[in-house]
């Protein structure tokens, strides 16, 4: 196989593997939007929004790298029971850590375009995880939670 | 083999009409300092930046900003970048004899008074400076940039409160 075609083909891989974090956080946080309110549903409806968007792009990105976007699943298993507001922001932190470690996946592509595609995403959603959980983490994406 | 050629070294020396001194009169390929690789380049750098983010974070915390009721938030993202300096600096191998890229490791200038926008500022500036860096830098080293990157990005918002 071509170094090229090598190149191309992990760059579909991570692209798809983020297009799975982004649908799975789809899902999560509309079960994690249900036991929210006020503003802090309001900010939940926009990190859906966001996530909505970013699930486009990286399907268009993947078919543009001559891939197949996956399909998403019509049900995730998430981590925990959800019963309230405060198990929905851990759950919201949970599905932004995800997303977090799957754009971590891009950014180990060898094209520089995608490498700074994938930081930014990774700064969007290191933020979000910051905001539900209340804290900053050393090295998002990299080290699990603490 | 070897005994035998140095046996027959001043022989050879005798036949190509020139004295043992000669032999190590000219340039030693072998004396010259190993050259630094990019990426121990670009890893000194960030490191350096680690460094001067610390001096301003511990020039913040023992300064006017201690009573702004922001000391815990400012003791936390200093614990933060002291794990990154850490990280950082257990990637970086330099080669025996070779001469650091970034001989500025000297304090620099902390200015007598941060302030949170101060801080924001470089919380910023580090984060953009990182997506720069990760782009030419191999993949393992890109990520742990793109990580702390991530990191010092939601700095910049933690410094502002969450609102």
């Amino acid at each position: 196989m071509a170094v090229g075609s090598v190149t191309a083909v992990q760059a579909v891989q991570a692209l798809q593997a983020a297009l799975v974090a982004e649908d799975a956080a789809i899902f999560g946080y509309g079960v994690a939007g249900a036991h929210l309110a006020g503003s802090r549903k309001s900010a939940a409806e926009q990190d859906l929004t966001g996530h909505n968007e970013a699930r486009d792009t990286l399907t268009e990105m993947i078919t543009a790298h001559g891939g197949s976007p996956a399909a998403g699943q019509a049900l995730y298993q998430l981590p925990f029971e959800v019963h309230g507001a405060a198990s929905a922001a851990k759950l919201a932190a949970y599905l932004e850590d995800g997303v977090t470690r799957a754009y971590l996946g891009i950014v180990a592509v060898s094209d520089q375009r995608l490498r700074t595609f994938g930081a930014l995403a990774m700064q969007s959603s290191a933020g979000r995880a910051a905001f539900w959980r209340g804290t900053t983490q050393a090295f998002p994406g990299l080290d699990a939670p603490t | 083999m070897l005994a035998a050629s140095a046996a027959a070294l001043p022989a050879l020396l005798a036949t190509a009409s020139c004295r043992s001194s000669d032999v190590f009169a000219g340039p030693d390929p072998l004396a010259g300092r190993p050259s630094l690789s990019h990426d121990v380049i670009m890893l000194e750098a960030v490191i350096a930046a680690e460094q001067a983010m610390i001096r301003l974070y511990r020039a913040a915390v023992d300064g006017s900003l201690q009573a702004t009721g922001q000391a815990g938030t400012l003791t936390d993202l200093l614990a933060q970048h002291r794990q990154h300096l850490a990280r950082l600096q257990a990637r970086l191998v330099l080669p025996a004899g070779s001469v650091s890229a970034s001989p500025s490791a000297s304090p620099g200038a902390v200015p007598a008074r941060v302030t949170m926008a101060r801080l924001r500022a470089a919380e910023h500036a580090s984060a953009t400076g990182l997506l720069t860096r990760l782009v030419t830098v191999e993949p393992s080293l890109a990520q742990l940039f793109a990580s702390i990157a991530a990191s010092d990005a939601t700095h910049v918002v933690a410094l502002g409160g969450w609102g």
